[in-house]
C-alpha cells in the first residue's frame, strides 16, 4: 500500500487540478441567465444604477438587440473591440443599438478620464460618437504622449466642435457627473474591466466579443429570438 | 554529485526525529504542499488566458498588460500552462522522495533549478521591459523561490 500510496496522491490532485480549471473555464465563459421578459436586466432593476442620462446610444431604441458597452479609450482590448462593434452596426443597421458607458481604469490609464471627459464634452456638443471613434481609432497614438490635451483639442476641431466651449466642458461638473453615474452603473452591475458588453441585459463573454464571427452569431441569434 | 553525496550521508544516520532522513522527508513533503499553491496559481492563470478573460483591462488584477504580452505566449503555448504543468512535476517528484524515491530527488533539484531561473528572467521582464506588475506572476516566482530554499535547505549539510 505504501508503494502506492504516493500515485494515488499524485493521480488524486491531477484529478483536483484538471477538475478545478474545468470548473473555473466553464464558470467565466458561462452567460448568467437569460433575464425574465418583462425585466431588461438580469438583476433586480431597482438595485441597478441607470447610469447618465441621457445615455451615449447610436440605432434605433426600438432595434431587437441593444449592445450596452462599458469602456476605456485608452484601454487596448477596447481599441480592438471598437472596430468589431463598428462593423456590427453597419451590417445590423437598425436591428443593433449601441449604447457606451464610461468607465475609465484611472489606476492603470493615466489618459483615461482625460478621453472620457473628452467624448463627453463633445456629446454636450451632439458629436460624441465621432470623437468616440476618433480616440479609438487614435488609440496608440496618443496613449503613449505625456500631456494629451492638445491631441484631444485638435480632434474637437476636426469634428466642427466650438473648441474653446469644448475646453470648458472638459472640466464642467456636468461631464465629471455623467461619467460617474456611468461608473455606480458599471459598479451596481458588478462591471470590473473594459470591455464589458452587455447584449439585451446578459454579459457577454469577452472570448465571444472579440470574436467577429461569434458576435455576428450571436446577435443573429438575439434577433431570431426577439421574432419569435 | 552533491546530491549524491547528501543522499549517501542521510542513509548513514540513524533515524531519529532530527535525523537528516526524516528532515528530508519534511523538507520534501513541504516542497510538495508549496507547489500545490503555485499549481493553484498557475492554473487560474491558465483559465484567464484560455477564456481570454487575462487580456482585459480590469481594476482588480492589473495583469493584463503583463499577461497580454508577446512574452505570455512560448510556442503557442500559454506560459502559465507551462507554469501549471511545472508545479504538479514538482509536486510528483516531492511527493515520490518524500516517500522516499531517491532519484526523484535529484530530478526536483533540476526542475527547481531551471524554475529559478525562469522566474528570474520573467521578474525582470515584468520590471524592466513590460514595465508592469502582476501579482500572479509574482507570486508564483515567491513560490518557486521558496521552493528553491527548501531544497538548498535540504542541501545543506546538518
Amino acid at each position: 500500500m505504501k508503494r502506492i500510496l504516493p500515485f494515488l496522491i499524485i493521480l488524486s490532485v491531477l484529478g483536483v487540478a484538471l477538475g478545478s480549471a474545468w470548473y473555473l473555464k466553464r464558470s467565466s465563459t458561462a452567460n448568467p441567465a437569460p433575464p425574465a421578459a418583462d425585466s431588461p436586466r438580469p438583476t433586480t432593476p431597482a438595485l441597478i444604477a441607470p447610469g447618465a442620462e441621457p445615455p451615449q446610444t447610436s440605432g434605433p431604441a426600438t432595434a431587437p438587440v441593444k449592445i450596452e458597452e462599458f469602456g476605456d479609450f485608452e484601454c487596448p482590448p477596447c481599441g480592438q473591440f471598437h472596430p468589431i462593434l463598428k462593423k456590427m452596426q453597419e451590417e445590423f443597421d437598425k436591428n443593433l443599438q449601441v449604447t457606451f458607458r464610461e468607465f475609465p481604469i484611472v489606476q492603470m490609464h493615466h489618459h483615461a478620464l482625460a478621453a472620457a471627459s473628452s467624448a463627453e464634452a463633445a456629446g454636450l456638443q451632439g458629436k460624441f460618437w465621432e470623437m468616440h471613434h476618433l480616440l479609438y481609432d487614435n488609440q496608440k497614438a496618443w496613449h503613449e504622449q505625456f500631456d494629451v490635451r492638445p491631441i484631444f483639442e485638435g480632434y474637437a476641431k476636426q469634428i466642427g466642435l466650438d473648441v474653446e466651449q469644448f475646453k470648458r466642458d472638459i472640466n464642467s461638473d456636468l461631464v465629471a457627473r455623467r461619467i460617474t453615474e456611468d461608473g455606480k452603473r458599471a459598479r451596481s452591475l458588478g462591471v470590473n474591466g473594459t470591455p464589458t458588453v452587455f447584449m439585451n441585459g446578459r454579459e457577454m463573454p469577452f472570448e465571444v466579443i472579440i470574436n467577429e464571427a461569434k458576435l455576428r452569431a450571436a446577435i443573429k441569434a438575439e434577433i431570431e429570438s426577439a421574432k419569435r | 554529485m552533491s546530491q549524491q553525496v547528501a543522499d549517501a550521508t542521510d542513509k548513514q544516520v540513524p533515524t531519529h526525529s532530527s535525523s537528516p532522513t526524516k528532515r528530508s522527508t519534511y523538507i520534501y513533503a513541504a516542497v510538495a504542499v508549496i507547489s500545490l499553491l503555485g499549481l493553484a496559481d498557475a492554473t487560474y492563470l491558465t483559465i484567464e488566458h484560455v477564456t481570454g478573460q487575462s487580456v482585459r483591462c480590469t481594476i482588480i488584477a492589473g495583469c493584463s498588460e503583463v499577461l497580454s504580452s508577446q512574452y505570455a505566449v512560448v510556442g503557442g503555448m500559454p506560459l502559465a500552462m507551462i507554469g501549471a504543468g511545472a508545479y504538479f512535476t514538482v509536486f510528483a517528484l516531492g511527493t515520490l522522495a518524500a516517500f522516499g524515491y531517491k532519484i526523484t530527488g535529484a530530478l526536483l533539484n533540476l526542475l527547481v533549478a531551471a524554475m529559478v531561473v525562469v522566474s528570474l528572467w520573467l521578474v525582470y521582464l515584468q520590471a524592466f521591459v513590460i514595465r508592469s506588475f502582476c501579482q500572479y506572476c509574482l507570486f508564483s516566482a515567491a513560490i518557486t523561490l521558496a521552493l528553491a530554499t527548501l531544497l538548498l535547505i535540504r542541501w545543506r549539510k546538518p
